[in-house]
């Protein structure tokens, strides 16, 4: 019972094997692999009283007494070695030019707009060598004004109208910020400086008033406390507002008067 | 498109747009038409990067956009065409042909445009003269007429062409178009409107300007920004691209001439030029002969220089007729005989040619034996290979198991009998040209993208080395400007050690090397596309 199922085996191994005869003549690696199901099959066969192989093993360049070549069982060098030397590269007048044209025009890519960089990674600590790479990059903002009718309308409808002085965007956007910041503080120090007025005119108000009714006095500092609270939120949630606004009215009325346009 | 292009894609896009475009445009290469947001949630870049990346990739006619292919009111998609990003590859050779062809100001004019991708001709005229002028002596400057006329007669030679006009917002959005056309609208070439190669009317006065030493990058900022300019030349709104396909027909018939003269002779090869250049306006670019010319009329056309009499022509279209290079054929025997220049077929034999030294560089010309031995015959049995080629069994099989494990042979089986039996089958080797191109031509790409990935390596490798001596030549520069002594120079250039300088000059060597070699690549390239395009029109 074990021995036909052996066999049984044996020919099902003997079935891929014809399965893949097409495939192994094709390539003489997967031929060496495979050479084991030709003696398989021989053996097989002669259970069955007939010693032939299918196809003569000579015919492919192996003799009786040879040994099959090596399979083959890591994938090909990365770098072969090269059984013959290539020629050298053409050289000449033509040669020369075509490769001075080539190395400029790479170089001069680099300088156009359209060369866009990444924006700047956050660097951890400030370098020495940070300012020779900024001044490599500040080379290359050049004014790019494509003409907007031939790009989809989504691709320009954000772009803001650059700054008139030619500095990059971003640049400007940081001295906005910076801008709108100082707004801010200024208007932080009008507001302190009111509220001390008024603190000052309800202090004498208060000292103008009797001092008795000490509950009243409590409440109402109590009230201007809550008063005061309110009124500094409001400003604040104003003032925010307020720059909010502005920056927005910038950047609307930019882009109200050149819509079509934007610089890289 | 394959893994190979798509590698050398990306690569090519890096070094002329930079990492962001290269990641966009290799994105848009692997998936196919996608909307904005797709790509902006698929590459995790920043919004406005990859509009800045599309922009480019649009603005050099990388990338077509289109909306409504899903429908009305769908999102605009975004497609890259690689063969268009593999051209950047060629682009020193159309310069050096515009060279040729119209001198300086043809080259400056192709290099411009290729540079920006598209441009109004008056911003391209004034570029150019600015730039020729620059270049001139003190007190010379170009004209604007002079620049003008040779791009005039780059458009009339069909290598410069108008993009195609755009379809405008407004006819987008409006909904009189049949949602039934959409694609077929947006996929139309340049050459089906009708105004392709009309040259409008520039009224374009002045010269070129130089930029005075004082305000230097105040002026070049000008120049960089000629349609900022307030006033108009009538021109607004045309743009120009450069004709790739066009200068592919130069290419190929420079091709067909060089290898007649290197077959035959020189006379014979200016023969052939001249059927050329007469049939160049006539033949449509995907025919495969050139209109049919008679003897006398090719006679007539030859230029008076070359001193070929009538019957010295006349014996010199037989030889190339009878050549097996099948260059030129006859097509009839009237007014002296027909010829016909065999374009498609010319290309077959150049890349057939292509082949045959390809295997006899890489496995030796016993191989090349075989290999044309199989070209010749078709199909071949092993032991008739072995016969024929009179290589010794054991020697002829290694080579040819060689080749067909490198796919440049291949093995056909003619069974007997239905089931293959191994034994009663026949075992045909052959060869077949146009899948044998198809592979060395994505080998060609991979070969390239290897050199350019061998040159971005080294250049990194000594990238302080070359950061110093790019800082110590700026430093000579401005020395000598400001009139400085001689010892400071050569102090300054001592900054510079000994061993330092070799390295520089062996890594100049090898990437100068690499470059070449991308250059020299690409003219296989070129002759295998143009190859495997004549298959796909014939």
């Amino acid at each position: 019972m074990i021995l036909w199922e052996q066999t049984r085996a044996a020919f099902l191994c003997l079935r891929r094997a014809q399965g893949r005869g097409r495939s192994i003549l094709r390539n003489p690696e997967t031929r060496a692999d495979d050479s084991c199901f030709l003696f398989l099959k021989s053996e097989v066969m002669a259970g069955h009283g007939r010693r032939t192989l299918s196809f003569n093993v000579d015919s492919v360049g192996i003799n009786r007494g040879d040994s099959f070549p090596p399979s083959l069982q890591q994938p090909t060098p990365l770098f072969p070695v090269m059984e013959q030397k290539p020629l050298p590269l053409a050289a000449g007048e033509e040669a020369e030019y075509l490769l001075a044209l080539k190395q400029e025009f790479r170089g001069a890519m680099r300088s156009l707009p359209s060369f866009i960089q990444p924006a700047a990674k956050h660097r951890d600590v400030e370098r020495y060598s940070d300012k020779y790479h900024s001044s490599e990059q500040s080379e290359r903002l050049v004014i790019w004004t494509p003409d907007w009718k031939r790009f989809p309308r989504e691709l320009g409808i954000h772009m803001r109208k650059p700054p008139r002085d030619g500095v990059s965007v971003s640049v400007s956007h940081s001295t906005k910020v910076q801008s709108s910041q100082k707004k801010k503080t200024v208007k932080e120090k009008k507001e302190v400086l009111l509220k001390l007025e008024s603190l000052e005119k309800k202090e004498e108000q208060q000292s103008s008033e009797e001092e008795g009714e000490e509950k009243k006095k409590q409440e109402e500092e109590e009230a201007e406390g809550e008063e005061e609270y309110d009124e500094e939120e409001f400003e604040e949630e104003t003032d925010y507002i307020m720059s909010y606004f502005d920056n927005g009215e910038e950047f609307g009325g930019d882009s109200d008067d050149n819509m079509d346009e934007a610089i890289y | 498109m394959t893994a190979q292009e798509v590698r050398l894609c990306g690569l090519l896009l890096q070094e002329h747009f930079g990492e962001v475009v290269e990641k966009v445009g290799t994105h848009l290469l692997k998936s196919g038409a996608q909307n904005l947001r797709a790509i902006v949630h698929e590459t995790g870049v920043a919004l406005d990067l990859v509009k800045k990346s599309l922009c480019v990739l649009v603005q050099h006619g990388a990338c077509v956009f289109s909306s409504r292919r899903k429908g009305a009111g769908s999102p605009t998609e975004y497609l890259t065409s690689y063969d268009r990003i593999l051209r950047i590859l060629r682009y020193p050779r159309y310069i050096y042909t515009g060279k040729t062809l119209y001198g300086d100001t043809g080259e400056l004019i192709i290099e411009e445009l290729l540079q920006r991708g598209h441009m109004t001709m008056s911003s391209i005229v004034k570029t150019v003269a600015d730039r020729l002028t620059q270049n001139m002596e003190e007190g010379c400057s170009m004209d604007y007429n002079e620049v003008s006329s040779a791009f005039s007669k780059l458009v009339e030679t069909h290598f410069l062409q108008r993009c195609p006009p755009q379809k405008t917002q407004a006819s987008d959005n409006s909904t009189t178009t049949t949602p039934s056309d959409p694609v077929s609208t947006t996929q139309s070439t340049p050459e089906s409107f009708p105004d392709c190669y009309k040259v409008p009317h520039v009224t374009l006065v002045g010269r070129g300007k130089r930029p005075h030493p004082g305000e230097d990058g105040e002026d070049q900022r000008n120049a960089k920004r000629p349609k900022l300019d307030p006033e108009t030349h009538g021109d607004e709104g045309i743009y120009w691209q450069v004709n790739f396909e066009r200068f592919h027909l130069h290419f190929r018939d420079q091709a067909i001439v060089s290898a007649v003269a290197n077959k035959l002779d020189q006379t014979s090869s200016e023969i052939v030029r001249t059927m050329l250049r007469m049939s160049e306006v006539m033949t449509s670019p995907t025919a495969t002969c050139t209109k049919p010319l008679s003897a006398n009329e090719i006679f007539r056309a030859l230029p008076p220089s070359y001193n070929i009499a009538r019957p010295i022509l006349d014996q010199y279209l037989t030889l190339l007729v009878d050549d097996p290079m099948e260059f030129v054929g006859k097509a009839g025997d009237s007014g002296g005989g027909m010829f016909v220049v065999n374009l498609h077929r010319a290309l077959a034999n150049l890349a057939r040619a292509t082949i045959e030294s390809v295997v006899q560089e890489r496995f030796g010309s016993r191989s090349a034996r075989i290999f044309r031995l199989l070209l010749r015959k078709r199909h071949l049995e092993q032991k008739q290979v072995e016969d024929f080629a009179m290589i010794p069994a054991k020697e002829a099989k290694d080579m040819l198991y060689t080749l067909l494990s490198q796919n440049l042979v291949q093995l056909q089986e003619v069974p007997k009998t239905p089931d293959f039996a191994p034994s009663r089958t026949f075992y045909l080797y052959t060869v077949n040209q146009l899948p044998t191109v198809r592979m060395l031509l994505q080998n060609c790409y991979k070969t390239v993208a290897n050199l350019i990935e061998r040159r971005l390596f080294e250049t990194k490798e000594s990238k302080r080395l070359l950061e110093k001596s790019q800082r110590i030549e700026a430093i000579l520069a401005s020395l000598q400007a400001s009139g400085a002594e001689p010892e400071q120079l050569t102090e300054v250039e001592e900054m510079i050690t000994a061993t330092e300088k070799q390295q520089l000059d062996s890594l100049r060597l090898h990437i100068n090397k690499l470059d070449s070699a991308e250059n020299q690549v690409d003219e296989t390239i070129f002759l295998l596309e143009s190859y495997v395009n004549s298959t796909a029109t014939s």
